[in-house]
């Protein structure tokens, strides 16, 4: 007797990655051999590959609470039976395929199917296999500055910057800019998950010349002999240009006058008074250093960018939680929409992936569509300011955008 | 009496709450107020980007603070940090932009050399025409000098000019100090007819670490057939530099398309599996990364 599971209601491979949201996956005999009637009551249970690898739970609704196992009645015709399945919150993956969920018929196991699940985590945390595939894969999408990357420094210059700076649409905009990114990561390592530096804490294992590097005297940033980041590449000019200003030191202290995380959560119920946010933390940890990452025009072309937007993105997701503020058409999710400028206002669609170019938008839309994923099929190739916010799928399970951070848990 | 009572009631039962605006208006008095302490306005300046655009006169406060040679220079670098912040929130900044540009204009030729720098990364990373040239008078002729040598081409490199190329390899040929000229190397990345210089520094075991890696990364940008080939032939040199041949390996491993492919062959990924087991941590490391791309 065998049974075939599917992640994500596909067969594909690509799709075996969950986070904290629950994913649709379903069961269904293939070889009904030995069964003893119509249907066979086959439990799910997850084994981990160690104490530190990650944990699923189940439930058979898409609602309700989730257990540690399942027990499903599935026919011997062959017919599918939903289940859903999710992260154990506080129990992400650590390296791909590191969850097994195995399939019983009382105790003869009779399939099963290895997933991982995968969660944007501290950047300060990775463990080195983790911090290697995360450099690994952007040092490919760079391809010394050859790669699809290029697409990503030229959607964030000073003639697109009002597409996504200055008012509500911020935090949106850099949300889709982020999943775009980790999406293409994905397509060359789908173990990859976008990290986040902490900015309000010391990152002592962030930077270093292993991962982020280390400024010389002149704001040089320096790797390891062999780090793939040694051929970064953009503007046609090898390197990476950051260095802490003040002789602030980033491996012990957190960023100087970067509003804590408590103050940022701090700002408000009310999204007008946390997007305010884009100031302060945001703009002070772009400028408690000297180099590209201090300026919008040349901000993206540092690596650690994206680690610093990841986790303005991360505070966003916590005051969504703190608040109940998922749905976009409630008071108090968004502001001022219907008079906010292009690009800001909950039913348009966004620069460049809407591929509008003139007027109001800038001269050309780099890059294309916002990619797809095999897990999910929110936010669509062209999203809108609104489809940014359910991003676990809370208020409709078709919005969720496949991920999750480490300390935000489903609300 | 009634009255004191009645106001004490009334703060009691609705305390005012500190919006972030009104924060920023306070912080924004305490950032401007020359006599507070340099610490004190310091630290109010982080508060104060969400006021800089308020009107004109919050930021013609803060660009006076910041052009006012008499201040404290922590203090005058605070609130350019400020002004930094607060141009992220470009839509809002753009009223202050052009007095934003004039005053850094100005303070690109100031007396300390931390505000010159700082006001002359930020518009090199904006393409500022008055910037390049000044930069470029600097290196033509240093008592002209508004930076170092090295920071004027790392600057120059944020747009770079053919003009920029004739005096970067001059600085190669002659460079007044080693991080000069690997800045020079780093801004001839992009220009094709520097390749021969690239090929001399990688197989120049002599040269320092970073200006083969430079040479290596340049290389693999302009050509990378010849870098594929010079990186082979660094890997099967027992004799060369455990630092070079892991990031040799790197340049062959992080490529995406199949200019490598002519130069991988059995005694190729035979040294590599040697050196995934012999070689030092970096060399290891790399080699495994190597290996992996090929399935080995």
């Amino acid at each position: 007797m065998n049974v075939e599971l599917e992640i994500n209601n596909s067969a594909s491979a690509d799709a075996r990655f969950v986070s904290w949201a629950p994913s649709p996956c379903r069961i269904r005999m293939t070889n009904p051999a030995g069964a003893p009637g119509p249907q066979v009551n086959v439990t799910l249970t997850c084994v981990s590959a160690s104490a530190s690898a990650g944990l699923v739970v189940f439930r058979r609704n898409p609602t309700g609470a989730f257990s540690s196992s399942i027990t499903l009645p599935v026919p011997v015709s062959g017919a599918t039976v939903p289940f859903f399945v999710a992260g154990r919150f506080g129990r992400p993956s650590v390296n791909n395929n590191d969850v097994k969920i195995e399939a019983r018929a009382g105790t003869t196991l009779i399939g099963g199917i290895k997933l991982m699940v995968r969660i944007r985590k501290d950047a300060n945390s990775l463990t080195a296999a983790e911090r290697d595939r995360f450099v690994n894969a952007f040092a490919k999408l760079n391809n010394q500055g050859a790669g699809r990357f290029v697409d990503f420094r030229n959607m964030h210059t000073l003639v697109s910057s009002p597409q996504a700076h200055g008012a509500p649409g911020f935090l949106p905009w850099h949300r889709a800019y982020l999943l775009d990114l980790e999406r293409e990561l994905q397509a060359i390592d789908p173990s990859v998950a976008l990290p986040y530096w902490r900015f309000d804490k010391p990152a002592p294992r962030l930077f270093t010349r292993d991962f982020m590097g280390v400024s010389n005297a002149v704001g040089r940033v320096q790797f390891t002999a062999g780090h793939p980041f040694i051929f970064w590449t953009t503007d046609g000019v090898q390197g990476i240009n950051r260095i802490p200003l003040n002789n602030w030191a980033p491996t012990t202290q957190a960023a100087p006058g970067a509003r804590t995380e408590a103050a940022t959560l701090a700002l408000g119920a009310q999204f007008s008074g946390f997007r305010t946010m884009e100031g302060n933390p945001h703009g002070t940890a772009h400028t408690v250093w000297d180099g590209s990452i201090s300026d919008i025009p040349t901000a993206a072309k540092d690596p650690l960018f994206f680690l610093l937007h990841c986790n303005v993105d991360r505070l966003w997701a916590k005051w969504q939680r703190q608040n109940a503020r998922f749905n976009p058409a409630q008071a108090g999710s968004f502001s001022g929409s219907g008079s906010n400028p292009i690009g800001h206002n909950l039913p348009d669609t966004m620069w460049p992936w809407n591929g509008i170019t003139g007027g109001s938008r800038p001269p050309t839309a780099p890059g294309g569509a916002l990619a797809g994923s095999p897990c999910v099929n929110a936010p669509g190739a062209q999203p809108m300011v609104r489809d940014t916010f359910d991003f676990q799928g809370s208020v409709s399970a078709g919005s969720r955008l496949g991920f999750d951070y480490d300390d935000v848990a489903l609300a | 009496m009634t009255t004191k009572r009645k106001a004490a009631k009334s703060s009691k039962s609705s305390p005012k709450r500190k919006t972030p605006a009104r924060s920023a208006r306070t912080a924004f008095a305490m950032a401007t107020n020359s006599e507070k302490t340099p610490k004190q306005r310091i630290a109010a300046m982080s508060e104060v980007p969400l006021a800089v655009c308020e009107n004109d006169e919050n930021l013609q406060a803060i660009l006076n603070v910041l052009r006012n040679e008499a201040e404290p220079v922590p203090v005058r670098l605070a609130a350019l940090q400020s002004l930094q912040a607060a141009s992220f929130s470009v839509i809002s900044f753009q009223p202050c932009r052009a007095d934003y540009i004039a005053t850094l204009r100005k303070i690109a030729t100031d007396p300390d050399p931390e505000i010159r720098q700082r006001a002359l990364g930020i518009l090199a990373r904006d393409k500022d025409g008055f910037a390049q040239k000044k930069l470029i008078q600097g290196l033509q002729n240093p008592d002209q000098a508004l930076l170092p040598p090295e920071k004027a081409l790392q600057l120059l490199s944020n747009d770079v000019h053919a003009e920029a190329y004739a005096i970067a390899r001059e600085m190669v040929k002659n460079p007044p100090n080693e991080i000069a000229k690997q800045e020079a190397l780093r801004l001839l990345a992009a220009d094709a007819e520097s390749a021969p210089i690239f090929e001399k520094h990688l197989r120049d075991k002599e040269e320092t670490r970073e200006v083969r890696e430079i040479s290596a990364a340049a290389l693999q940008s302009i050509n990378p057939q010849k870098m594929h080939a010079e990186a082979r032939k660094i890997v099967l040199d027992k004799s060369d530099h455990d630092d070079i041949q892991a990031t040799s390996l790197t340049a062959l491993a992080t490529t995406s398309d199949d200019t490598e492919a002519a130069f991988i062959d059995e005694e190729l990924f035979k040294e590599v599996e040697r050196l995934r087991s012999k070689g030092s941590a970096n060399v290891k490391k790399s080699a495994r990364r190597f290996l992996s791309k090929f399935g080995r």
